[in-house]
């Protein structure tokens, strides 16, 4: 970021920002969309998959920031979330890896959308898995969803053997990505390994 | 073919060779054949990039295709990002900083910057380019003769002089300002300059701020041109791969254009966001061809424009009066103390319903400005309760058009609106209120505006123009005063 945000980074309206002692002193993150924009969002209540954990449900705002963040290639956008999740991973035990992009990608996109929206929320994390191939659950059926062969391959297996896993992805629709990673990472040796993303679809 | 004609073609075109005598001992059979050598640019390419700035990797054609011509060098190219001196986008001339974005792109592994202003018209960062049709028009003199004038309404006495002026000013280059008040006719004064610069085979745009205006506009156009190729370019609009004559754009659009245009006509010049935006002045610079002359139209021309049309010599046309002949309707004020608590309240303000009670009872359709959404959506319910077919519009609205729609054909009793609606909307006999007059959004230019929807039919050249207020503004006053000023007028 390169200067404090003061207009909301979704709608363009001035933020009002207050800014006292609690925000000197602690450093909290910025806050970077209007409570407008943020009421569009809706907040999942009860968690529907087993050892995974979602946070918003997939509305037509969820759609809209999906789009500007990830097809647009708006990486700011990336800020939007910071509070929420810092605040949900912050004390987080678990070592959190991010689901990869293939490099091909990577390079169309300019840049790994899941990274940039950990360091925004200033969570750290490290990266133990690649990714195979480069064809998009998005653009799949389900049936073939469900017949892709390992996407992932886990590489410095040494410092996952054992260890608690957090994977975070931006949406979970089948599951079919965060299970393929699970079970690479299992294979590899890992204890534990549960699932976090940002959306439900 | 003699050999004169041919060393002609060789001499111009560079199309054919003869095959030289010293390669030609092995075919020598051949040699009187001659062999294709050159390049002809296909024309629907030469068409669609001509005076556009376009993505390098972002065309409705193949890349192989684009990279050909890059290589033959029909193409100048750019960075979208200039980092030096310093950071400025190409396309739409924002140097604006915190505009900008800096990131470490995985692409070219450095540290890159993008635009986020006309981020909507997709991402350009500084290790992304833009390419420009480097050869001229491909303007023949065929396509001349071709426009078709099939315009048979009649201009006013007024109309008339303006469009004769506005024909003077634009054949000596020089730039030209219309003041004209709302419901004058402003389109129609525009036609017949326009056919006279197509004819001379000029390439005009019209360009408005708004989406809404243009969508209007076009199959006006549309009907009076019928001969010639017109764009309708908004955002969300489809990509036309042929070359336009006559462009009808909203502002925005003008980014993907650079030294194009032989007229520019700038329709409602004084609208958001066109003053605010200073991207979008420079836009319209661009996309002109140097010296091309630009002509503004509007009702509430801002004191700017004005100093500059006196200093710079521009020509000026006046009209005070409508097409019908008609005086403006003139605002009345009503006090509506606390509006906002009462609507917080659940309550609509007596005076206000009384005014919405009195619509419905005669059967007139009506609008009321808000000044926020977070106020209009709080108060749609409460109306929708007196009345249930009453529903609001704005901005973000994916069903604005068909809203106005029905309240055209009086499916609707009424709608509630922000500004969006102040412009370019015409409804028989409607009738309108703006709640919350004193709130800084309604400038006087914009207040003019909204009374300016009241009596521009010729049947119904008069009707109700309300301002509630929680006191009178300066803005206010204004208003009133210059809509005073124009009935005074001759």
């Amino acid at each position: 970021m390169n200067k404090p945000i003061q207009h909301c980074l979704l709608c363009e309206r001035e933020l009002n920002q207050s800014f006292g002692w609690e925000e000197l002193l602690r450093k909290t993150l910025p806050q970077t969309i209007c409570p407008r924009c943020e009421q569009r969002f809706h907040r999942v209540e009860q968690q529907q998959e087993e050892g995974v954990v979602s946070l918003y449900h997939y509305n037509e705002a969820m759609k809209d920031f999906l789009h500007r963040y990830k097809f647009l290639h708006d990486i700011v956008l990336a800020h939007v979330f910071n509070r929420i999740l810092h605040e949900q991973l912050k004390n987080e035990k678990r070592l959190v890896i991010p689901i990869p992009m293939h490099l091909e990608n990577l390079k169309t996109r300019t840049f790994a959308h899941i990274d940039e929206l950990l360091k925004a929320a200033s969570i750290p994390f490290a990266h133990h898995l690649i990714k195979l191939s480069n064809e998009q659950q998005a653009l799949k059926t389900r049936e073939q969803r469900l017949q892709t062969p390992q996407l992932f391959e886990v590489v410095n297996v040494t410092e996952i053997k054992g260890g608690n896993l957090l994977l975070v992805d931006d949406i979970y629709t089948t599951g079919t990505t965060l299970n393929h990673a699970k079970r690479a990472l299992l294979q590899a040796g890992a204890k534990t390994v549960k699932g976090f993303t940002l959306i439900h679809g | 073919m003699s050999t004169t004609t041919i060393s002609i073609i060789k001499k111009h075109y560079r199309l054919f060779r003869p095959i030289s005598t010293s390669k030609s001992t092995a075919s020598s059979s051949s040699q009187k054949h001659t062999r294709y050598y050159g390049f002809i640019p296909e024309p629907a390419i030469k068409n669609f990039f001509t005076g556009r700035i376009w993505s390098r990797m972002n065309t409705p054609y193949p890349q192989s295709k684009i990279e050909t011509y890059i290589k033959r060098g029909y193409f100048d190219i750019t960075p979208a990002v200039i980092t030096e001196p310093k950071l400025k986008c190409r396309r739409c001339l924002n140097e604006q900083r915190p505009k900008f974005i800096s990131f470490h792109c995985a692409k070219c592994q450095k540290t890159c910057h993008y635009c986020r202003h006309c981020i909507t018209m997709g991402r350009m960062c500084s290790c992304d380019e833009l390419i420009m049709w480097k050869k001229e028009q491909p303007r023949s003199r065929m396509q001349k003769s071709q426009v078709d004038f099939t315009w048979t309404g009649k201009l006013t006495v007024h109309q008339q002089k303006a469009a004769d002026e506005l024909l003077t000013s634009l054949k000596q280059n020089r730039n030209h300002l219309i003041h004209a008040v709302c419901g004058a006719g402003k389109t129609e004064i525009l036609f017949a300059p326009i056919y006279a610069s197509l004819k001379a085979g000029k390439r005009v745009c019209v360009a408005t701020p708004r989406t809404d205006v243009v969508l209007e506009l076009y199959p006006r156009f549309q009907q009076v041109f019928q001969q010639i190729t017109i764009h309708a370019l908004y955002g969300g609009a489809q990509n036309d791969t042929q070359f336009a004559q006559l462009i009808l754009a909203t502002t925005h659009q003008l980014y993907r254009f650079e030294n194009a245009f032989d007229v520019m006509i700038v329709d409602e010049a004084d609208a958001f966001p066109y003053t605010y935006d200073e991207a979008l002045q420079r836009a319209v610079m661009k996309a002109r061809k140097a010296k091309a002359p630009i002509a503004f139209v509007t009702a509430t021309p801002s004191t700017k424009l004005l100093i500059q049309q006196r200093n710079e010599k521009w020509g000026y046309s006046f009209i005070a009066r409508r097409f019908h002949g008609q005086l403006l309707p003139v605002p009345r004020y009503q006090a509506l103390w606390n509006y906002e608590k009462v609507f917080y309240k659940e309550k609509i303000p007596q005076k206000l319903k009384n005014w919405v009670e009195q619509r419905l009872q005669n059967q007139q359709p009506f609008l009321i400005f808000f000044p926020t959404i977070e106020l209009m959506e709080q108060a749609t319910p409460l109306f929708q309760h007196i009345e249930p077919t009453i529903e609001s519009v704005h901005s973000e609205d994916p069903d604005r058009k068909e809203k106005v729609m029905q309240l055209r054909n009086e499916e609707r009793k009424g709608l509630l609106t922000t500004t969006i609606l102040e412009r370019g909307i015409t409804i028989k006999n409607v009738q309108v209120a703006v709640v919350g007059a004193d709130n800084p959004v309604f400038t006087s230019s914009a207040l003019i505006q909204i009374s300016g929807r009241v009596g521009r039919n010729m049947h119904y050249p008069s009707g109700d123009i309300v301002f509630f207020h929680h006191g009178i503004t300066m803005e206010m006053d204004q208003a009133r005063k210059k809509i005073l000023e124009m009935n005074y007028y001759e």
